[in-house]
């Protein structure tokens, strides 16, 4: 009998009771606990950043937006409706001049069309699916100047000039096809049989850009009117375009095997290294004058951008000297055994590996081009800092001093970051592709 | 290049041979650059001929007859533009020095910070990196000075802490140390001593092998030398700290200003504000990049063979870390030294405001002025740079 109950005992599953549910462990607020509270430590931390944040935010969030004021004629009227509150009605009233600078207001058009223009001609570059990016970039380069300089000069051109806009225009009308083939799903690659097919169009449309402009001669405007972040960008972008050839010679130059070459460009390298840009600045106003015949006309926009451009040009002949390094020597050589000269190496080899792994490092040297372009309101081209000191000086809105230097440093923050953020992820982008 | 055999060299006068193609680029290079300079230099003299502008620093010597604002050197307006050249040049290395000191200690210590693992804390972290490193320094520079500096309250007003310092729209106070004693000077001597001993190469201290010993005699003799007066002059310091009669004198609040003690100008200060925390961020990542290029595998074998924390930090972190942070560390103080000339914004009175500026306006002298200033920023990076591989030398890994 008592074996029997032993049977069935044994047989019976008693299951061991179930573990207490484990503190609500999914729940936001457990998260919360172990991420901020864990410790005496932890959980001060949390305090005193939180209140170090509310510190710093409240008065801050109190003066830009909750007694700020957004319209109003004159400063003293904003200093009536509140006295400690951020005067954004005068940023609003200055803020044409802060982005186009003293530009004749009936031709700011031509700004906004020039940057429509560059934001199309750029765009293949960053889609992916794109082919033929080398050559967007080149014509960019080489082309694209030729359409600025036409619409933001204005004035009457020689014939090369003349030329010069219509291959632009013709350019910048296939990028724009391409891109609307690419969006409505037409392949582009294969043949290009819809070019081959617009050649004559395209001619015409270069001689009729070309010939047009006889009849249609924009109002000049002179450099010394332009300003505001529009000559920022102007002297940005053609400082890092034109730093791009000299760097590229200049590091040839460092890494050649010829003694004199490469001394020569080690002395200017380390040379435009050692100073610092402002002088490089003050020099092109003041002694540049010195260097060229009597006869010259100068310009002072023109001297600084050679300036900006030889000072970029030497730090980015270290970007691309860094690129040249990573190449592997079994290239170089691959190449000579196959009977290439210097140049064929380079250019065929060499330099389109590097500058492929140089593109983080270009975006990265463009953002602080960008940001010490600033400088030049020191020696008083009006960019956008000065426009910015200028308003204070503007007899309605006197001593507004911080509401301006606010705007243009998010302006500059939002470039910047984005920029900086978008070659983080290129360089995460070329990692994979490794 | 590398020629496969030296019978093979070949002799022929023909575009297809490497050296002689070699030597006609650099001729041609060398004309070029001969043609170049030829032709500035003869506009050169044609313009300062046209202008009736002599060229020589025969000028230097003549009367300033300006004020400077804040000088540490004696100075007075009856002196020569080469006073007011040394007047530039000691403002802008005390200016820099005292970035480099904040940025680097700033800089330290939000790396560290940026390290954390509170996420609270890492964001804060990261928006303080991006906020001061995405905005040009001249907007942050200008910032400092025209919104915070100048916004302060009158002199009458003065924030004080004490007796001692007051901070209003003028500038910051502080006790000034009123000695006859050459204390400062004798410090400055030490500490260059020391730096110097430290950097000499490790061959000519080491006593271990009896050859280098006697062909290096005199360098041995020469570096125990430099050694003794480094222990010679800290003792003399403990004396003069000792011996000498130091007063502090308080700046005193008069009516409408304060007088005496030290005087730091608004414009110094939102400088070395500004830019000790731009520089900072930059800083900050170095450390943060050294410290996370430490192997983790090196932490934990340090664990693994017994070693506390601290032993760990310090044997084994702390050493292969700064071997990555230090380069890129004294690189950025060179560029501390030439952002400094930024200051010239805000009028604080540095060697580009005084000599780029004001006594390039008063005499004219382009050339000369830009020659002189543009020499002092290569001798000082190229000192720094000499520096900066002696260390780097020193802190390389010692192979046998």
């Amino acid at each position: 009998m008592t074996q029997q109950s032993d049977h069935n005992k044994l047989k019976t599953f008693v299951p061991i009771p179930a573990r207490p549910a484990p503190g609500a462990s999914n729940s936001w607020l457990a998260h919360l606990r172990q991420q901020y509270f864990s410790t005496v430590l932890s959980s001060a931390l949390t305090v005193t950043t939180l209140f170090l944040f509310y510190l710093l935010m409240s008065p801050l969030v109190d003066w830009a937006l909750v007694k700020a004021v957004w319209s109003a004629a004159d400063r003293k009227e904003c200093y009536s409706v509140s006295p400690d509150g951020a005067c954004w009605a005068g940023v609003i009233h200055w803020f044409n001049n802060i982005i186009y600078g003293r530009y004749p207001s009936p031709e700011i058009w031509r700004i906004n069309l020039v940057f429509v223009a560059l934001v199309l001609w750029a765009s293949p570059i960053f889609i992916n699916r794109f082919p033929h990016k080398v050559m967007v970039f080149l014509s960019l380069w080489l082309a694209f100047p030729g359409l600025a300089s036409y619409l933001l000069l204005g004035g009457e051109h020689g014939l090369l000039t003349q030329l010069w806009f219509g291959i632009a225009c013709a350019i910048l009308t296939i990028i724009v096809l391409a891109l609307i083939w690419l969006v409505t799903g037409r392949e582009l690659a294969p043949g290009h049989s819809a070019l081959t097919r617009l050649k004559l169009p395209l001619l015409a449309l270069t001689i009729g850009a070309c010939l047009g402009q006889q009849w249609l001669i924009l109002e000049a405007v002179e450099t010394t009117r332009w300003g505001g972040l529009f000559l920022t960008l102007v002297i940005a972008s053609v400082a890092i375009m034109m730093a791009l050839p000299i760097g590229i010679l200049l590091a040839l130059g460092r890494r050649s095997e010829l003694p004199v070459i490469k001394y020569l460009a080690i002395t200017f390298i380390e040379l435009v290294r050692s100073v610092p840009l402002i002088t490089v600045l003050f020099m092109a106003v003041t002694m540049l004058p010195f260097f060229l015949p009597n006869s010259v006309e100068l310009d002072k926009l023109g001297q600084v951008l050679v300036a900006i451009s030889l000072f970029a040009g030497a730090y980015m002949a270290e970007n691309v000297r860094g690129g040249l390094q990573a190449i592997a020597v079994g290239q170089t050589e691959a190449a000579k055994s196959l009977g290439m000269n210097y140049w064929q190496n380079m250019i065929f080899i060499v330099l389109p590996q590097a500058l492929r792994l140089m593109i983080p490092n270009i975006v990265t040297s463009f953002i602080s081009t960008l940001k010490d372009t600033t400088l030049v309101s020191i020696i008083g081209l009006f960019d956008i800092l000065l426009m910015a000191k200028n308003m204070a000086i503007d007899k309605k809105w006197l001593d507004l001093h911080t509401e301006p230097l606010v705007l243009i440093a998010s302006i500059f923050f939002v470039l910047c970051y984005g920029m900086s953020q978008y070659s983080l992820y290129l360089e995460r982008k070329l990692q994979w592709s490794h | 290049m590398k020629s496969t055999s030296p019978q093979k060299t070949d002799t022929s006068w023909s575009w297809h041979n490497p050296v002689l193609r070699a030597w006609f680029y650099q001729c041609a290079t060398i004309i070029i650059v001969l043609l170049l300079v030829y032709y500035l230099g003869s506009n050169i003299i044609e313009n300062l001929r046209l202008m009736g502008l002599p060229f020589g620093f025969d000028f230097l010597s003549s009367t300033a007859s300006f004020d400077i604002g804040w000088t540490l050197i004696d100075y007075r307006p009856d002196m020569n533009y080469w006073r007011v050249y040394l007047v530039g040049i000691t403002n802008t290395l005390v200016l820099s020095l005292l970035i480099i000191v904040f940025a680097t200690v700033l800089g330290f210590l939000m790396g560290v910070v940026r390290l954390s693992k509170h996420p609270l804390v890492a964001i804060l972290a990261r928006a303080y990196v991006e906020i001061f490193r995405n905005i040009p320094l001249l907007i942050q520079i200008i910032f400092w000075f025209v919104v915070i500096f100048l916004e302060l309250p009158k002199p009458k007003h003065s924030f004080a802490i004490g007796e001692a310092f007051f901070l209003n729209n003028r500038g910051f106070y502080t006790p000034e140390l009123l000695t006859d004693s050459p204390l400062l000077m004798v410090l400055l001597a030490t500490v260059v001593v020391w730096v110097v001993y430290w950097l000499l190469p490790r061959g000519l201290k080491s006593t271990k092998s009896p050859q280098q010993q006697a062909t290096k005699s005199l360098a041995m003799l020469a570096t125990t030398g430099l050694k003794w007066l480094g222990y010679g002059l800290m003792l003399y310091v403990v004396f003069l700290i000792f011996s000498g009669n130091f007063e502090w004198v308080n700046p005193e609040k008069g009516r409408f200003n304060i007088e005496g003690g030290m005087f730091l100008p608004a414009a110094f200060c939102a400088a070395l504000i500004a830019m000790s925390v731009y520089r900072s961020v930059t800083i900050a990542e170095m450390v943060r990049a050294g410290i996370l290029s430490v192997d983790q595998g090196q932490k934990n074998a340090a664990q693994a063979i017994g070693f506390t924390q601290w032993q760990t930090l310090k044997l084994v972190l702390i050493p292969q870390s700064a071997r990555s942070i230090i380069p890129p560390l004294i690189n950025s103080w060179l560029t501390i030294v030439k952002e400094s000339s930024l200051a010239v914004a805000i009028g604080f009175p540095e060697l580009v405001s005084l000599f780029m500026q004001t006594s390039l306006n008063q005499t004219g002298r382009a050339i000369e002025v830009v020659l002189m200033v543009m020499a002092f920023y290569v001798v000082t990076s190229l000192l720094i740079s000499g520096v900066m591989n002696q260390v780097n030398k020193r802190m390389q890994i010692q192979e046998r």
